[in-house]
Parts: structure tokens; sequence; C-alpha cells
């Protein structure tokens, strides 16, 4: 049963050229536990594809469901618990807060639940173990290194156990064994269950994912 | 972690900025506070100095007919009912007794001196020199009180009779000494008369403990003038009690000038601080318009966004505010008399402190709801600009 949606999906931009269709008529659907890549070169419409998956950025026409919500139908504030429940992100240059600690990062998501601040911190803590970082939960971002920062990047993003996580060419800026672990972590995360949409434009990262599909000129190919 | 946490630790972080910020807010409070405190005691001693500067409460005996004093009318003294020396006591009895500083009773007495019709003042000179400090006496050292045998002349009398200082005068067949010559004044009641020891006088008329009227000084910073009017007419059987009107209408002008200018500077500092701190609180937002894409984008609310903002702003704010309040209290106790060269001290008024926190707090929430609104709507996907 598919978790995601895509019905006819259109996003147009007004640009300095007039009138710019970054997506065109996107139907796709995603499974439940998917590790999915959207590929495509640079400029293709992937990454706004992945900011219309996520709950960020309103196509100009279409329908995304999640979870049988159309999410887009929902009023501004809701869709942003909609995002904090259902979404994590993983952005393209980690966006981190530079002045939090990295456990205060992973802590984010959950500083707006009512969730007591040991069980925040033992919660943060925990994911901060999973992805390899415990011991240097108390630095801050620029006392981190650029693998580590992207590890802090996915703790903040499935600290809070969202059902999918968005991934902005995470492997992007990171040299190829920093990257490999990245994605057998990612790896690890999907196989315990969690959807994973990942846009990169690295056809190496193809044997980690479960599918690919391709988008050009903002057209989705088969 | 609480929203409250993150503001904290973005303050913390951001140490200029937030130096800065607080700074503007200490500037604004200090200057107010003490530019409030120093007008205080500027207004308190110009209103001491004008209660001082002549009588402002007159008692007459109650004719019920007009009686003018300063221009004064005494044809037939004997005519006009007297009042006597038992008042004097019975005015220190009246609730606001502390604030008569000076009672200043006279004999009004005409005599003829060489042919010339004058008029004869009885005072109790130590009290007259008080209420009349504006005189300048030719011939008498500053704060000397003079004798019995001695009289002080208004500068006309002085010149009909051809008298200066040192020389002697017969009044009533009695010799006196000229202590001392008032300098024209402009007003007929000192140019024209001859001051003379008030007992002296009512011997010389033989008429014990009478006198004519009685000049008060009170000193009313504190206390509306009209109540000690009212305390004294009650207590004085026989007796009209006039406040001089225009004398309180010159002070009250005179200090309400102070309040006014006061007003108007410390408006334009309050104007000049949130301005400071909206644009700071902008620059702020600006410059942290990522990091709110992110917390957007993880889902955080427009009100949780606004909530951190505010939080910083109050934080600083009243940290502003308490700095300020020291700031400004402690010039204002050490240096604020002296620069403005008053002689009332200023005290330490700890009850400005809440005010103070509480103004700035407000000022800076109020400063910074535009940038915290705009801050919130911000649209995560351009915050991030990438996607």
């Amino acid at each position: 049963m598919s978790l995601i949606k895509v019905h006819e999906v259109t996003k147009t931009y007004k640009g300095g050229d007039g009138v710019v269709e970054a997506l065109k008529n996107i139907n796709l659907d995603i499974a439940e536990g998917e590790f999915l890549a959207l590929m495509g070169p640079s400029g293709s419409g992937k990454s706004t594809l992945l900011s219309v998956l996520g709950g960020l950025n309103p196509p100009t026409s279409g329908k995304l469901m999640i979870d049988d919500i159309d999410v887009y139908a929902l009023a501004p504030e809701q869709l942003a618990d909609f995002r904090h429940e259902y979404v994590g992100f993983v952005f393209q240059q980690y966006q981190l807060i530079p002045y939090l600690t990295a456990l205060e990062n992973v802590m984010l998501p959950l500083a707006i639940t009512s969730r007591p601040g040991k069980v925040q911190r033992d919660m943060a803590q925990t994911v901060l173990d999973k992805v390899g970082l415990g011991a240097k939960s108390l630095r801050l971002p620029n006392q981190l290194s650029g693998g580590e920062q992207n590890r802090v990047a996915i703790a903040r993003a499935i600290v809070n156990e969202p059902a999918i996580i968005f991934a902005d060419e995470p492997t992007g800026s990171l040299d190829s064994k920093t990257a490999v672990e990245l994605l057998e972590l990612f790896q690890s995360l999907n196989q315990g269950g969690l959807t994973i949409i990942m846009v990169t434009h690295n056809q190496e990262n193809l044997e980690w994912v479960s599918r690919a599909v391709y988008i050009r000129d903002g057209v989705l190919e088969s | 972690m609480r929203l409250t946490d993150i503001a904290l630790q973005n303050l913390r972080r951001r140490k200029m900025r937030s130096a800065l910020l607080v700074l503007s807010v200490v500037i604004g409070v200090a200057s107010i506070i003490f530019l409030y405190t120093t007008t205080q005691a500027m207004k308190e001693d110009v209103a001491n100095k004008l209660d001082q500067f002549g009588s402002n409460i007159l008692i007459l005996p109650d004719t019920g007919e007009a009686m003018t004093f300063g221009g004064i009318t005494v044809e037939a003294p004997t005519q006009v009912k007297e009042l006597d020396m038992s008042l004097i006591p019975l005015m220190k009895t009246i609730k606001n007794k502390e604030t008569l500083a000076t009672i200043a009773p006279k004999l009004l007495v005409d005599t003829k001196i060489k042919g010339q019709t004058i008029l004869l003042l009885g005072v109790d000179f130590e009290q007259e020199l008080h209420l009349k400090k504006w005189w300048k006496l030719n011939g008498l050292a500053k704060n000397q009180i003079p004798s019995a045998n001695e009289v002080i002349l208004g500068s006309e009398v002085a010149q009909s009779l051809g008298l200066s200082p040192k020389q002697t005068i017969t009044i009533k067949e009695k010799d006196f000494t000229v202590a001392g010559i008032i300098q024209p004044t402009g007003s007929t009641e000192n140019d024209q008369a001859i001051f003379i020891d008030l007992a002296v006088l009512q011997k010389l008329t033989n008429r014990p403990n009478a006198i004519s009227l009685i000049e008060t000084a009170a000193l009313c910073y504190t206390c509306p003038i009209e109540e000690v009017t009212q305390q004294l007419s009650a207590k004085l059987p026989g007796t009209k009690v006039t406040a001089l009107k225009s004398t309180l209408e010159s002070r009250d002008d005179t200090v309400n000038r102070f309040n006014l200018f006061a007003r108007i500077v410390s408006l334009i500092l309050f104007l000049a601080s949130s301005l400071v701190i909206t644009m700071t609180m902008k620059s702020s937002v600006e410059e942290r318009t990522r990091e709110i894409g992110i917390l957007r984008a993880i889902g955080f609310r427009k009100r949780h966004i606004i909530q951190i903002i505010l939080t910083e702003a109050g934080l600083l704010g009243s940290l502003g505010g308490l700095l300020g309040f020291l700031l400004g209290m402690g010039a204002a106790v050490q240096y604020g008399s002296i620069l403005v060269r008053a002689q009332v001290p200023i005290p330490w008024q700890s009850n400005l402190l809440a005010y103070a926190i509480l103004a700035s707090l407000l000022i800076s929430l109020i400063a910074s709801l535009n940038p915290a609104w705009k801050a919130a709507r911000l649209d995560p996907t351009e915050s991030l600009r990438y996607m």
C-alpha cells in the first residue's frame, strides 16, 4: 500500500524570463518502507519535488496524499504539525543551528513537545549513539567534521520517530568513505522500517536504494 | 529543552549583538532615570527657593473691608481691628505646621519725622530678613540681625531724610541707629518705610502685643497651600487668611515648565530606544532567516517562533532595564545634584526599579513584535533557499 501518493502535481514559478514550470504533471506512488532515490541532472526539479513531498512547498496544482492525508489541504499551522509528526529532513548543508550543541540540535524537534527535559535528553542521546556520535554530543557544529554534522542532521531528523525521511544530496559534500558510512546508516534505518526519499545525482548511490526515479526538465521519467 | 532554552542559548552565543541591544536599553533607561530624578530634585529645589522667596500667605484682621499690602493702605490704624501676638503660637498648632517656614508679624504705624509722614513697620527682624531674602542692604553684614535700638530704612526714606548707615534717627522721641538701608526694590512697602523692632514699636505706641498683619511663607512643595490656608483660618478667629495666588501661580508655572521639559526629553529618549531595539531585533531576525526556516521545516508553529524572539527581547530588555536603572540612579545620586546645582540631595529610589524593568520589558516586546511576526511568516522553503 502506498504511503505517499503524488497526483498530477505541477509547480510553476515566476522567474525573470516569465513563468517557469519546475514540475509538470508528476504522478508518483511511494510505498511504506521504500528507500527511494530521486535522480536527475542539476536544475531538473528533483529538489523542488522533494520540498513538495515534504510539505514545505505547496504545488501550483495537483494533490499530495501522505498516509491518506491531503497534505496541502491542511491549514498552515496544521501543516507545521504534520511536518513535525510525519517528516524528518536532512538538508543539503546539514542546516544545524550553530549556537546549539549536537545534543541540543537533535533535541530541537522535541522542544515543542510536552516531554520532560530528561526524557528529551535521553532520546536525543540514544539517537546520537545510534548514528555513532554519542561521545561528541556536547560539541558545537563548528567543532564537528562535515560527515559528523551530517550524522547530527540525520539524528535530528529521526529523533521524533517520523514516518518518512527526506534527504537532499546528503552525500554531496562528503568524501567517498564518509558517504558510504552515511548510506549504510540510511540503509540500516530503512531496514528498521523507515521510508527514505533521497535526492542524489550520484549513480554510485543507487546500489543502496530499493528504487530510483528520474526527473528531467520537471518531468518524471519511468 | 524548551523554547526559552533556545532563546537563552542564542543570546549566549551572539554575545556582541545581545550586548548591543542591552546597551541601547541601558542608555535609554539610564538617561530617563537620571533625567527624571534630577528634574525632580531641580523641581524641589526651585520650589523651595520660590517658597522661601517671599510670603505666600497673608493674615489680616477680618474687617469686612479690603486692606491692601504692597501698596498698603493704613490711613488710620487705630480704626482698623488689630490682631495680637497670641495668634502666633496658635498658628503653630495646625496640622501642616511644619510647612510654615517663616512667620513674620508686623505692626504698621504712621509717624511724622522732619515734617514727613512715614510708615513705621514693626517687625521681628530675624523672621523679616529670612522672608525678604532678595533685599540688598547697605551697611548690614550678611546674616547680621539688627538689635532693638537699630532700624532699617527703605531707600526712599533714607534719601528724603538724608540718612546713611550708622547715623542716628529719632522716632517718637527715641534715638535709633541706622543699621542698614535697603537698596531700591521698586515696591512701596519696602522703599517708603522704616523697619523697627516689633516689641519696641509696640511699646512706643503703647499697644502691647498689637500686630496689624502676619506674613507667612509656607514651604508647600508637598502640601496644597489651600489646605494650609484653611487650617489657619480654622485656628485663627477674627482673621482673614489669604493665599497669594500670583506667587503660587508663578511658582507652579516654573515647576510645570520643568515637568514639561523632562517629559519631552524622556519621550524623545523613549522613542530613540524603541527605534534602536526595533532595528536591532529586525537585523537579528534577518540574520537568522535560515535558522527560522529550519525550525519551521521541522514543525515549529508561528507562535513558537514568535515566542522565541519575544523571549529573547524580553530577557534583554529586562536586563537592560535593571542595568539602566543601576547606572541612571547611581549617576543621579552621585552627580545629579552637583550637575544641576540643586541643593536638594537625590535619594536612591528603589521603587523606580520596577518601573524601569517593566517599561524596558514592554518597549522591547512592542519593538520586537513586528520583526517576530515577520519571522514567523517566513516561508521555510524561501528561508532555506536551496530547495
